[in-house]
């Protein structure tokens, strides 16, 4: 126990369990499981396989858009894009495959590689001139709302076969469930960005980035390289979520996702990541959107409040999950 | 004898447990639970629908589960889920957009459950997926609206508009009704048209910067998508100098208490009604839906059109 | 946002030539004007009707009051490294108090309140309440360090709920000559918000400038172990902040209230944290914390809201209008980067020589 007081500013997260680094991680899976608990206990119907799963499956396009969040915030920086993103990504691929007849399969390598462009020239912009991320992003926020609704202020809806088709695939995954491909991909991403996260050079030069970005300089890692590519990610998750919105909603809607990326920094910051940078886990942002799925779930099982209560109790139990995570893990998480 | 007794007096406490438990069953049967997705809580129009919706429930003894969904179609989407979830015996949908419901509605229909639309509908392949839409007809609102103001003005006016949200459905339709009715009045032309977002504040804003065009004179008529943008408008014209319902004849769509009170002021000169009050009628479409009876595809629910001698009388016993 | 060691602090909102950042929204602002000059007929028409003056210019500065007040209290919240997202929700709580303190609806939770004859009681009790929510984000920052995004994130979500109460989810309306003077009366031959705007200014930068307060504001954004070494303390520093944070959205709230005479607790302050953050940000205080700028936050406002009246007074579609408004942002952007600057001159270096 002792050798890990030493490595306790290390910008490389422990793999041990249990290790001081892990206990927000803890706290917070810990508040999120007393979270679903509580809302099985009150709940008939909530403790279920279908709501389990459309946890995944609901929040999917959330999720993925935070996981793609989650290495920029580790970095120091923010992206604000990420819900007009989505809606452009999603009206791009509506109208590409219903008015231009493009196949899906290559609408949507457009549609991925547009964001992936889209975000890596938001990182040469961020990196090369020094500018705020919150301000260019924001610029980025409205530009791509602007250019979804330019393409098309009406809905689309999608009669192509292969999304049609994939809207209602699934994937099996043992024990009768039956994931759908939404949800599927979302955890498929989570596993993916855990091990570049804790496994790779450049999960640790993301750490090192955020945790302090002139020593890492300092320390010769390649922090522009790093600084556009977590941007390049960010922009490709959200295009990504955004095809994945579309085969959730099998349409094409430029006002989908308003107010979205609010949601994906709420995720991020309550799994435990510090907005300043250098702290946090991927896993952790999954956390996060689950425990916002768990209290939409609960409010709709709940069907009584009214709009006031709604959003109250909303706030309320966000609070609650905030202060229960500060309870249980000893010590500073820092500050901002 | 006492063996007989015994065995008698269990039939018949058997019979009676019996019974009580199926009436107890049955009775539970009976107690419809709904759930209903609502957009959100917007406007005073969408409380109001709320309300009623609240109200009927409650009289009709149903028990109803109630989403707020923020505007936002991924939160209608996981309210239809819970519900499914729940097993409730019906959904009443207000689909905040047209498309994008065939997967989660195809997963209501495996269930078994029916699905009302209320207040707006959609756009779907299988028209299977839901049972009936009640509602106002939102095009012929802005249809109505158009033609009002055509007689009004006899057929000649420069129209400002403002628009609804951008892409959303009341915004789409209530513009194609209004350009359907003009199209037979080519003196009628609208000069500028802006969204004013439904909301009071963006309405003032924006007619403010309608009056101060280049254009901005020749003004005469005002078609406001909806009453609070409206009202906010007729505020903008009063601080430009002018007298709003006589300067620039206002038509908007609606019939919100507030409007009642511009038209009696005589500050607004119709407001074509868009009926918020459909819990009866939605409710009606609900039972019948649970018990299998057949009925219409689309029950619309019939809009007035309130001129000023209009509004005076009716004022009083407007409930929203 | 990345926390720079003790020698590398961020720094201060001027290039090493010492143009200072304010120069581009400056700029940027005057081009504008110029654009408007030129392509927009009479955006520079005054008249005069009443004894007050009217035109498109002085419907920029009275639109653009309550961003211009959001941005003062959030400017001060910023350089002490803070956020506040919650002003939209304040406006809206205070201004449905003020409204359900000068109707009293019967189901109102306020309704025992009678105070509908003092206009002073009313506007007091109303920016107390914004005060109290202030306090609220302060002490959750402050006391139980919770990171200020998600700290005033709550109140965000939680605001536009509690905002409903005074009025029972009724959008009341209102005829208060008294109240209404807020919004829409005139002072001077300006429009009564400009003026408030004006003395809420100079109190801001007497607080700032005139005491210690400024430098200690400072002080905790860039550095806050230093600061406690210095005798600082970051946390009453952080909590004042955030109260005047909380007073500022209240008197905008308040504005935006009397100018369409109802208490619309949806649509109140929508959106409009992001308007001042971004003003705040244009204006050259740094998101991280650290040196502010008043003047810059204020500026940033106006160039905001000469933006939107340009575009509404040409006639431009919503969706070209967030197009334009994203690249001004990224050009604002780019203008005040000092690599920006001198990759731009060297292009013309190299072509001159």
């Amino acid at each position: 126990m002792s050798e890990t007081l030493v490595y306790a500013q290390s910008p490389v997260p422990r793999r041990l369990p249990f290790s001081r680094q892990q206990m927000p991680l803890l706290a917070t899976i810990l508040v999120c499981t007393a979270l679903y608990i509580g809302a099985c206990v009150t709940f008939r119907g909530f403790f279920s396989k279908d709501v389990a799963v459309a946890f995944f499956g609901d929040n999917a396009f959330l999720g993925i858009a935070a996981l793609g969040l989650t290495p920029v915030i580790l970095s120091g920086g923010i992206d604000l894009s990420v819900g007009s993103m989505v809606a452009c990504a999603n009206i791009v691929l509506a109208t590409l495959v219903e008015n231009h007849h493009v196949s899906a399969s290559v609408a949507i390598l457009l549609v991925l590689a547009g964001g992936a462009l889209f975000g890596c020239g938001t990182g040469m912009l961020i990196h090369f001139f020094d500018l705020t991320p919150f301000l260019i992003t924001l610029g980025g926020l409205f530009a791509l709302r602007g250019g979804a609704l330019l393409i098309s202020t009406d809905q689309i809806a999608i009669t192509n076969d292969t999304i049609v088709k994939l809207t209602t695939a699934t994937v099996p995954i043992g024990f009768g469930v039956q994931l759908p491909i939404t949800a599927a991909t979302f955890i498929a991403l989570a596993i993916v960005l855990i091990f570049v996260s804790l496994y790779t050079s450049f999960g640790r030069n993301v750490y090192a980035v955020g945790g302090n970005e002139a020593s890492a300089v300092l320390m010769g890692l390649p922090v522009g390289r790093t600084k556009v590519l977590v941007y390049t990610l960010s922009g490709f998750c959200s295009a990504l979520a955004g095809v994945v919105y579309t085969l959730y909603t099998s349409s094409g809607d430029a006002t989908a996702a308003k107010g979205m990326e609010l949601d994906a920094i709420a995720a991020v910051v309550v799994g435990g990541t510090l907005l300043s940078g250098g702290v946090g886990q991927v896993i952790g942002t999954c956390v996060g959107v689950l425990v916002f799925g768990i209290i939409a779930s609960a409010i709709n099982f709940q069907g009584t409040l009214d709009p006031g209560w709604n959003r109250i109790v909303i706030g309320g139990l966000l609070l609650a999950f905030i202060i229960l995570q500060k309870i249980i893990q000893p010590g500073k998480t820092g500050h901002a | 004898m006492r063996n007989q007794m015994n065995r008698s007096l269990l039939r018949t406490f058997t019979i009676a447990l019996a019974s009580m438990v199926a009436i107890a069953t049955a009775a539970r049967a009976d107690d419809l639970v709904v759930g209903f997705s609502q957009i959100g809580a917007e406007s005073a129009w969408r409380t109001a629908e709320t309300k009623s919706m609240k109200d009927e429930a409650k009289k009709r003894g149903i028990t109803l589960k109630f989403s707020d969904a923020q505007q936002k179609q991924e939160n209608q989407i996981k309210a239809i889920r819970s519900f499914i979830a729940q097993q409730v015996n019906a959904i009443v949908l207000a689909p905040v957009v047209e498309t994008g419901w065939e997967p989660v509605l195809k997963e209501a229909k495996a269930a078994n459950i029916p699905v009302i639309l209320a207040d707006r509908t959609i756009t779907v392949d299988d028209p299977s997926l839901y049972v009936t839409f009640v509602g106002t007809d939102l095009v012929a609102e802005g249809r109505m609206a158009g033609e009002w103001l055509a007689k009004d003005t006899g057929g000649k006016a420069n129209i400002a508009e403002l628009q609804g949200t951008t892409g959303s459905a009341p915004a789409i339709d209530r513009s194609k009704g209004f350009r359907e009715a003009l199209a037979n009045y080519p003196d009628m032309k609208i000069i500028m048209t802006q969204t004013g977002e439904f909301t009071r504040a963006k309405g003032k804003e924006v007619m403010e910067a309608f009056l101060k065009s280049p254009d901005g004179k020749n003004i005469n008529a005002l078609f406001a998508q909806n009453d609070d943008m409206g009202l906010g408008a007729i505020q903008a014209i009063e601080e430009a100098g002018l007298k709003p319902g006589v300067d620039i004849k206002i038509v908007s769509i609606d019939g919100v208490k507030g409007a009642f009170e511009a038209l009696v002021a005589g500050k607004s000169n119709c407001t074509v009604e868009c009926q918020p009050l459909t819990g009866p009628a939605v409710f009606d479409a609900v039972e019948k839906a649970v018990k299998g009876i057949d009925q219409p595809k689309k029950i619309i629910v019939k809009d007035g059109v309130f001129d000023q001698e209009a509004a005076k009388a009716a004022i009083d016993s407007r409930q929203y | 946002m990345t926390t720079a060691p003790l020698d590398y602090a961020p720094p201060p909102p001027r290039s090493p030539r010492g143009i200072p950042l304010l120069v581009w929204p400056i700029l940027v602002l005057a081009l504008l004007l110029i654009f408007n000059f030129f392509f927009t007929p009479g955006f520079f028409h005054l008249t005069v009707r009443d004894g007050r003056v009217y035109g498109s210019l002085i419907d920029i500065l009275r639109r653009g009051a309550p961003v211009m007040l959001l941005s003062l209290g959030m400017a001060l919240v910023i350089a002490t490294g803070g956020i506040d997202l919650s002003v939209g929700a304040v406006m809206a709580i205070t201004g449905t108090i003020a409204a359900a303190l000068i109707v009293r609806p019967d189901d109102s939770p306020l309704a025992f309140i009678n105070v509908t004859h003092s206009l002073t009681l009313i506007i007091l009790l109303s920016l107390a309440a914004a005060a109290i929510a202030g306090l609220w984000n302060g002490l959750l920052v402050a006391l139980l360090d919770i990171q200020p995004i998600v700290a005033t994130l709550i109140l965000m979500v939680a605001g536009r709920g509690i905002a409903r109460f005074p009025t029972s989810g009724q959008i009341v309306t209102f005829e208060h000559p008294g109240f209404e003077f807020l919004g829409t009366g005139g002072f001077l031959g300006l429009p009564f918000p400009v003026t408030i705007v004006v003395v809420v200014a100079i109190l801001t930068g007497l607080l700032t400038r005139g005491t210690a307060l400024g430098l200690f504001v400072e002080s905790v954004g860039n550095n806050p172990k230093a600061a406690r070494l210095a005798g600082v303390s970051s946390s009453r520093v952080k909590i004042l902040v955030y109260v005047f944070c909380g007073f500022c959205a209240g008197v905008a709230g308040l504005i935006s209230t009397a100018d369409i005479k109802a208490a619309d607790f949806n649509n109140l302050g929508l959106y409009l944290e992001l308007d001042a953050i971004l003003a705040v940000s244009l204006g050259g205080t740094s998101l991280s914390g650290g040196r502010f700028s008043i003047v810059g936050a204020l500026i940033g406002a106006v160039l905001i809201q000469t933006l939107t009246t340009t575009i509404l007074a040409r006639g431009v579609p919503e969706p070209l209008t967030l197009v334009i408004k994203g690249m001004v942002v990224v050009l604002v952007c780019l203008l005040q980067s000092e690599k920006f600057r001198s990759r731009c001159k060297r292009l013309f270096k190299r072509g001159n020589s």
